[in-house]
């Protein structure tokens, strides 16, 4: 039995195409919501394999801010934002209109702010899939989490990985004013959701 | 998986999902888990130590890395030992992970199934599980030092704990 059942995987590229044009609506989204401020850019859709999965998304093994927005059903998967500390801290500041404070404990409107990001920028990727992939696809309210990036990336790829060694992953990466933050957003969609992709592809002219 | 050395020649490994490594002496095996079970063996006399990262229950005959499934794991692991003349006798175990880090909404709830997994397996070859720390909703960092059979646990927001 082969370990990979992706052998007639389509063009990354093509997906690639595919998640640039759901990146553009979450782009407007996310330009709209702080003020044209942040823009959102497509980094890469890539294939790769499970043991190498959680050193190439580069999320270290240090403590986190994640906002994680689940696509619940066989078609899903999980978004998954992710920033360092201070970086959170100085997006959750700038939506609020504060100065960050990186010193006191998260409040409830700063968590607010940053899951109303993950909430929109979620919502524009759930709609440009919707059109997509299938006729329904469900979000769950995203919500806070502040762990370790490998430990919640580990656990967003089992959806894969119970049914493959190679795993599809997409990243786009966040722009104030033209310029990279370090900051990131990661797609990882379940086995469900890959296998609607990839008929999408098939099917595109 | 990554290995650096220490000044004294000791190395530190990071155990990557469904990869097993293996230790003595003042040899250190590191892991970040979620859902995954972090599986140590160790045999008391000899200080051999070996770390597998499960991160799923059952193979049901698919192929991939040996460390990958708890089923195939146990037997792996006791295979690479063996060619470091370890004996299966005198060795306990000791595991930790198996978090459900997306609560109930979430797409699997893999974590629970893992652990359950990794004792059954355990027990079918007849070793001990001398600790373990499973479970909950937060992800794990867990360092294994070959020389004491010593898993040290970090919590996020938690004391770090021995076990």
């Amino acid at each position: 039995m082969s370990s990979n059942p992706h052998e007639n995987a389509p063009s990354l590229a093509v997906l690639h195409e595919l998640f640039a044009s759901a990146t553009h609506d979450a782009s407007a989204a996310m330009c709209r919501w702080t003020d044209g401020l942040i823009t959102v850019t497509l980094d890469e859709v890539r294939q790769l394999p499970l043991e190498e999965a959680i050193d190439a998304l580069d999320v270290g093994d240090d403590l986190v801010t994640m906002v994680v927005l689940t696509l619940e059903g066989e078609v899903g998967g999980n978004l998954i934002l992710v920033f360092d500390e201070a970086n959170g801290r100085r997006l959750a500041a700038s939506l609020l209109g504060r100065d960050a404070d990186l010193e006191s404990e998260w409040s409830e409107i700063e968590k607010s702010a940053l899951t109303e990001t993950g909430n929109i920028l979620g919502c524009a990727y759930v709609n440009a899939l919707t059109r997509l992939v299938a006729p329904q696809l469900i979000p769950s309210s995203p919500y806070f989490l502040q762990d370790y990036g490998a430990s919640v990336l580990e656990q967003a790829l089992m959806a894969q990985a119970v049914a493959c060694d190679d795993l599809l992953v997409c990243r786009i990466a966040f722009c104030r004013k033209g310029q990279e933050l370090d900051w990131r957003v990661i797609f990882i969609p379940n086995q469900g959701m890959r296998m609607a992709l990839e008929q999408a592809v098939h099917s595109a002219p | 998986m990554h290995t650096t050395l220490s000044a004294t020649g000791a190395r530190e490994i990071v155990v990557n999902m469904g990869h097993i490594a293996l230790g003595r002496g003042d040899d250190r095996l590191k892991a970040v888990l979620g859902s995954c079970v972090g599986l140590a063996v160790y045999h008391p006399r000899l200080k051999v130590g070996a770390l597998a990262h499960v991160v799923l229950a059952e193979s049901a005959g698919r192929d991939g890395a040996p460390g990958k499934y708890a089923d195939t794991a146990v037997p792996h692991l006791l295979k690479l030992l063996a060619e470091w003349n370890v004996p299966a006798h005198g060795l306990t175990a000791k595991i930790a992970g198996g978090a459900n880090m997306f609560g109930t909404s979430g797409p699997l709830q893999i974590g629970d199934a893992n652990v359950h997994a990794v004792t059954r397996a355990l027990r079918a070859a007849g070793i001990r599980i001398a600790g373990k720390h499973v479970g909950g909703p937060s992800g794990r960092r867990i360092v294994y030092e070959c020389a004491s059979g010593r898993m040290i646990v970090q919590q996020a927001g938690k004391p770090e704990q021995a076990i």
